[in-house]
This record gives C-alpha cells, sequence and structure tokens, in this order.
C-alpha cells in the first residue's frame, strides 16, 4: 500500500451499505443518522482513538454525472453531434455510471501504521448516544458482509478490504505523534504568553521567570500538561 | 484608460468621495416604506435630486448632493418582482445585524445594543453631503416635504443617538449627522477622532479618473512595480470585474443592476478615553518611551497620525524628519504620491510597518506574495478581489478626551461589488483575523473586537540581525464599537426611474 507521507498515513475507506429498508427506512439512512448522532470537539470517539490528526464520516449518495464539456474556441461538442442520429449521439454523451449501492467514506488521516491505528479504532472508538455507549461496529452495522467481523483482526481485515489508495494529506498537521504536536501547539501558545508577559525584564530576572516557566510546562512531558484530543476552545 | 463609464447614470457617491471635493457636512436619514405604490412615488420624487457621477467643472460643482439607496426589505416593500428579488446575493437579504458572527459584531457591538432605529425595520438611506449646514438644511426640508407628500406612504425613522441643538444627549433623533473634523484654526481636516488621517488611500477603477498620477498607490501594483487602476467591475455592477467576468451578485434584468453597487452602512462609535488612556500606558512601556508614542500610535495604524506620512518609508524619527522637510517643501501632486505611491516589497517581514498596522491590513498591496516573486500572475492576485471603496464622515464631538462617552465616531460606508467577497472578508479575515499575514489570530489593534476574556495582542517586528527583541503589544481593549448599520443597494438613476415607475421585468 502506498498512503504513507513520512509518518503520517493516509486512510481512504469505502464500504458499500446493504440495499434495503428495516421499518421504513433504508440501511444508508439509517447509517447517515447515526454518523450524524456523533458527538464532536473533545466528545468525538475519533478523540478517542490514538493518533488521529483529521478524519471525517459521510455516505457516498451516488458518482457525479460528469455532464457535457463546455464550448471551446475551435467548435462546440453538442452542436457537431445533432448532426448525427438520435442513437449515434447519445453514444457520444458522456457515460452515465451508478452505484450499485450506497457508500459509507471514512477517510482519516494519522500517525503511524494502519494495523495499529485500525486497533484503536477497535478498542477505543465509543461514544455516549443518549446514556448508550456506542463501539466502531455501530457505525459499519449495515455494511455489506460486516456480520462476518467478529474481533480486531477482522475489523482490520475488514477495512483493508474497503480501502483506497489515497494521495492527500492534511496541509496543517507534521508527520509527529498527536501527542507530540499537541504539546508542541501548547507550549508555542504558552511561551508567547510569557514573552508578551515578561518583555523589558534584566536578564536575571527574565532567567528566573523562564525557570519557572519551564517547570509549570514540561516540555518533555508529552503528557501533560498540554491539550487535549479534539480540543476547540481554551 | 479604456473605460467610458455613464457617469450620469451612476450615482454620484460611487465615483466620487464627497468630503474631498469641499462637501464637509452631511446627514443620513432611514425611511421606511408602509405602502408599496406611495413609496414608488415617493422615489420617483427623490431621483429627481439625486446626484450623478457626472465631472464637475470647476467652480461648477453643486452646493448640495442627494442619493438614495434600498436593503433588501426596502426593495421588497417598493414590489420588485419575486424573480428580480431571488437574484439578490444571500449576504445582502440577511442584512448587517443577521451577519454578526462573521463581522465579530459581539459584545458592546452586538446589534441588540445598536441605536434604538436598527431595532426597526430600514428600507430605505438617504444621504445629504452639503458644503454647509445651511445647503443640508435645505435639502433636508426638501426631503421632508416629500415625506409628508407621500401620505403616509414612507416614514422618516427616528432612533439615532447623538446630542441635540442644545448639546442634550438623545436618542431619538431623526436623522445622522456627520461632519469632517476642523482644527483650532477651524481649518477643516481628514482626521477622524483618534487623531488619525483617513481615507488616503482610497481605490481607484478603471474609468474614474483620466489623471494617471491618482492611480498610483491606489489601483493594483504590476509586475513592474507600477500601478493600474482596479477593474471597474469590482466596484460597479454590470462590468468586467478582477476575475474577467461580469459580478455574479447582479440580480435581473440588466437594467436594474447595471451602474449600481452594494453599500455597507456602519456606525463605528470610537472609545476616545479608553484610545488615548492605552496609548499613553503602552507609550511608556515601548522602546524610546514617551518620546516615541507618536512613533507606536503610527505602528497601530501604519501611517503618523499628524501627516499621514506612510510608516514604511519612514520608519522612526530621524526619517519621518526627513521626509517631513520633503513634504513641506513639495508641490500639491507631489504631496499626494508621497502619501500614496508605496509598497510593502522592502518591508516584508513587516519591521518597519507592522502587519498588523490597520492599513497594511485593510490593503496588503503585494505583500502577501511575502517576497517570492512571481508567487503569483500579479503581485496582487490576493489583493485585487477584496478591495474596498470608503465613504463616510466622522461624526459627533469629543467633548472630554479622557472619557469613552458621548456620542462620536466614524461613519463607515463600504461600496463593492460584492459584500461577502470584499467587505467580509476583510473583516473577518484581515480585521478580526490574521492567518494570511502569519499573526496567528492577532486581530487589527484599531477595528478589532477585543474584549476582556481575549484582550488583544499585536507582534511589532524588528530587521532581522538588529539584534532587538520585538515588541508585543498586550491587553488591548476594544477601541471602537459597532453602533449600527445594514447592507444598501444603490440602483443607477435608470433603474431609480424604473424602480419608480414599477416597470422592472426580469422576463
Amino acid at each position: 500500500m502506498g498512503n504513507k507521507s513520512g509518518n503520517a498515513t493516509a486512510l481512504t475507506v469505502l464500504s458499500p451499505i446493504v440495499n434495503g429498508i428495516v421499518d421504513g427506512q433504508s440501511f444508508a439512512d439509517i447509517t447517515r443518522e447515526r454518523c450524524l448522532r456523533i458527538p464532536i470537539h473533545e466528545k468525538s470517539p475519533l478523540a478517542k482513538v490514538p493518533n488521529t490528526y483529521l478524519a471525517r464520516l459521510f455516505i457516498l449518495d451516488n458518482v457525479f454525472y460528469e455532464s457535457l464539456p463546455g464550448s471551446d474556441s475551435v467548435f462546440n461538442f453538442s452542436e457537431i453531434t445533432s448532426i448525427l442520429s438520435d442513437s449515434a449521439r447519445k453514444k457520444a454523451l458522456p457515460r452515465k455510471d451508478q452505484l450499485k449501492s450506497k457508500y459509507l467514506v471514512f477517510s482519516s488521516n494519522f500517525h503511524g501504521d494502519l494495523d495499529e491505528y485500525l486497533t484503536g479504532m477497535w478498542e477505543k472508538w465509543s461514544f455516549d448516544d443518549h446514556g448508550q455507549q456506542r463501539d466502531v461496529r455501530y457505525i459499519w452495522e449495515h455494511c455489506v458482509s460486516f456480520e462476518g467481523v467478529k474481533d480486531c483482526a477482522g475489523f482490520i481485515s475488514y477495512i483493508k478490504r474497503c480501502q483506497l489508495e489515497a494521495t492527500l494529506f492534511f496541509n496543517g498537521s507534521t508527520d509527529d505523534s498527536l501527542q507530540e504536536q499537541l504539546k508542541a501547539l501548547y507550549l508555542k501558545q504558552e511561551f508567547s504568553k510569557f514573552a508578551a508577559e515578561h518583555q523589558g525584564k534584566s536578564a536575571a530576572d527574565l532567567q528566573r521567570a523562564f525557570k519557572t516557566f519551564i517547570e509549570r510546562v514540561q516540555p518533555e512531558n508529552l503528557s501533560q500538561p498540554s491539550w487535549n484530543p479534539g480540543q476547540s476552545t481554551l | 484608460m479604456t473605460q467610458n463609464l455613464d457617469l450620469t447614470d451612476i450615482q454620484g457617491n460611487i465615483v466620487k468621495a464627497y468630503g474631498s471635493f469641499g462637501f464637509f457636512k452631511a446627514r443620513y436619514l432611514f425611511l421606511r416604506i408602509d405602502d408599496g405604490d406611495k413609496g414608488r412615488g415617493f422615489v420617483n420624487r427623490i431621483t429627481t435630486k439625486v446626484t450623478s457621477a457626472e465631472r464637475w467643472e470647476k467652480d461648477a460643482a453643486p452646493s448640495v448632493t442627494t442619493n438614495i439607496a434600498f436593503t433588501y426589505s426596502g426593495l421588497q416593500a417598493l414590489e420588485l418582482p419575486t424573480a428580480s428579488l431571488i437574484g439578490f446575493p444571500s449576504d445582502f437579504v440577511m442584512g448587517m445585524s443577521k451577519r454578526k458572527d462573521i463581522l465579530g459584531d459581539d459584545g458592546p457591538s452586538d446589534p441588540k445594543n445598536w441605536d434604538k432605529i436598527w431595532q426597526e425595520t430600514v428600507h430605505i438611506w438617504i444621504s445629504i453631503n452639503g458644503k454647509s449646514m445651511k445647503d443640508i438644511e435645505e435639502r433636508y426640508q426638501w426631503v421632508t416635504q416629500q415625506i409628508e407628500a407621500s401620505g403616509c406612504g414612507v416614514i422618516l425613522l427616528k432612533g439615532h443617538r447623538g446630542e441635540d441643538e442644545a448639546g442634550n444627549p438623545r436618542d431619538d433623533l431623526p436623522y445622522q449627522d456627520a461632519s469632517v473634523l476642523y482644527d483650532e484654526k477651524g481649518i477643516p481636516t481628514a482626521k477622524e477622532h483618534f487623531g488619525y488621517t483617513d481615507g488616503i488611500s482610497d481605490p481607484v477603477f478603471e474609468g474614474q479618473t483620466n489623471n494617471a498620477a491618482r492611480v498610483l498607490g491606489r489601483g493594483k501594483l504590476t509586475r513592474e512595480g507600477g500601478w493600474e487602476p482596479l477593474a471597474t467591475g469590482e466596484f460597479i455592477l454590470g462590468h468586467i470585474d478582477e476575475a474577467m467576468e461580469y459580478p455574479q451578485t447582479a440580480p435581473r434584468p440588466d437594467l436594474l443592476s447595471r451602474n449600481a453597487t452594494y453599500m455597507v452602512y456602519r456606525k463605528l462609535h470610537e472609545n476616545v478615553g479608553t484610545f488615548n488612556k492605552y496609548l499613553d500606558e503602552q507609550a511608556e512601556i515601548f522602546p524610546g518611551g514617551k518620546e516615541n508614542k507618536e512613533l507606536l500610535a503610527a505602528k497601530f495604524s501604519g501611517r503618523w497620525r499628524d501627516n499621514g506620512a506612510p510608516l514604511v518609508n519612514t520608519p522612526d524619527n530621524e526619517s519621518k524628519a526627513e521626509w517631513d522637510k520633503k513634504f513641506a517643501a513639495a508641490d500639491f501632486s507631489t504631496q499626494k504620491r508621497m502619501l500614496t505611491d508605496f509598497s510593502y516589497n522592502d518591508d516584508i517581514d513587516g519591521a518597519k510597518c507592522p502587519s498588523s498596522a490597520h492599513m497594511r491590513r485593510i490593503n496588503p498591496r503585494g505583500s502577501l506574495e511575502y517576497g517570492v516573486k512571481d508567487a503569483f500572475d500579479t503581485p496582487g492576485a490576493l489583493v485585487n478581489r477584496r478591495r474596498i471603496l470608503r465613504r463616510g464622515l466622522p461624526y459627533g464631538k469629543v467633548n472630554d478626551a479622557t472619557s469613552d462617552k458621548g456620542n462620536h465616531g466614524i461613519i463607515f460606508m463600504a461600496l463593492n461589488a460584492d459584500i461577502k467577497r470584499q467587505f467580509e472578508f476583510v473583516q473577518q479575515q484581515w480585521i478580526n483575523y490574521a492567518n494570511d499575514f502569519k499573526e496567528g489570530n492577532d486581530k487589527d489593534v484599531l477595528l478589532g473586537n477585543h474584549d476582556e476574556k481575549n484582550p488583544g495582542k499585536v507582534v511589532l517586528k524588528v530587521e532581522r540581525n538588529s539584534g532587538k527583541p520585538p515588541h508585543f503589544v498586550c491587553n488591548i481593549p476594544r477601541l471602537v464599537e459597532t453602533r449600527g448599520g445594514d447592507y444598501f443597494f444603490i440602483p443607477s438613476i435608470t433603474a431609480l426611474k424604473m424602480i419608480a415607475g414599477g416597470i422592472i421585468d426580469p422576463t
């Protein structure tokens, strides 16, 4: 598999959703509703899956029709085809594609290797849904053949079967571990506050204050103090 | 200059900043239409006195001007066809108060704290600009006669905060007066209440002037370092814009939108007491101390307060003194050039003029290429679609320079073809945010919506290898508060006549 940029991995997964209806609602719409109920920011299940830089879930309803090309300076495509017979003209049009089913799309950029990340999804993914804890199976439940997934190894192999090659990476991230990046952002912000609060002080005062500052922010300690995964405000 | 504008069809306030033509006073009226038919009759009568953009021969300028514009609900009240109404952009349809999250109008600037008139439904804006209060008063009387003649079809709305003639505070005034500020000798100035010179580098677009010198520093920067006027379509609908397209914000039919534009009206209160106190306090800790107070004030705006000298060419007291000497000896056109013709090419880091200085933020000129030559097709690629024409005047008097109380500020009007792309973008991304300037979420010192919970901070950088530390300006309080406003459509005179006649036909 490609999908790597340094220590960052890009994952794009398209899982077909079973065609069918239960209680007047399609499986695709049930899955969409479940996705829409996922909480955001720190409560997001993806904040619990280690090393997620950015991830999104959505339902792919169908492919887009590419439509007719616009006219250009040399000739207008639709004007040329108008002299042909109806069937020849239709054959000249771009092909109309239809998906055989709707797809659950999951795309994620993360630090580290795929197996480790998917293990994290299987073990850590959870969110509170009106008092009920939902694990990752809740989202994929109505996908084709997902009923065969019984354990973590099964989940990893299922996701890999649905994986597409991904080449686009989240520009707002380095390829360091999430903890490392959150700590770096925290330090950057705290340091700019420190610089602003202590400008103009003597070298001795500054050094004393800086020592206290370092003791407080603990640059080597990645776990705390720091920002939390998914944190959106201070 | 290839573009010939229909100057007799375009309203005068779009092409001219009346203040620079000797119209030192203005009065703004806001009205509601209660009857479509009578409302159209009123528009018809006002249109007879609407001032066009026709060039004034020397000494042939009128003594008073009149212009008119409408909110979306105003155009509804005038019973424009639905097929025309649905062609207006969503920002204009929503109006300014509903755009408060984009504009950063929170806390004291929240619409619920605006002048009472903005709790009403405003349909019409009428501006009267005059050379004297007598001229304004005469035209105002004429407008009120037309309101009376409308037989309750049109109502003049009350509810502006200000002082009455006896100096008593009021919140129910029937109009908003504005005026240039005068110096101690009674000479009119281009200053606002914080002491800055305003409106020096207003954009210039194709067809506006035949004077190439006026384009310097005010048009768009060319790759060769020269200046060309901006595309007309950035400011007037129905003309080609900087993307070589007709503006997408034009409603149908063409005759309704051609030669029209959109106007943002904002009443901005200036917290003069807070500003003066803050500047004094910050000067104490600014390198050089109190003697550099004016330099610090210039760092906030990008221009020196006394004569508007651009900081990028006068980064310290010595260079400023030299510039002043040259300026004093220069003729009028050279003076203009000294004020406007500059770029930030030799100050990419912002060591001279900070990236957070107000003037650099609202018009970064070519500096968003960050010194990478040919980064874009043209040096102003990220700027030329974000320009706004600034109109308006200061209002009120400062009776106590240590207090924020009272009514004084700026009536700010921004004219552009696309409110969302131009005015709102500048307000949201360049006034209240700074990612484009590599300054994180720092806000414009003067106009940013700083508050106690998130007090503002900006960094004043220094020349590389100077061995000096950068200076942090911290705990910036809210210096300017929004007191009201809305989004308006300024039609052409042809469209005004068609609206008045009820003959707008989009089919």
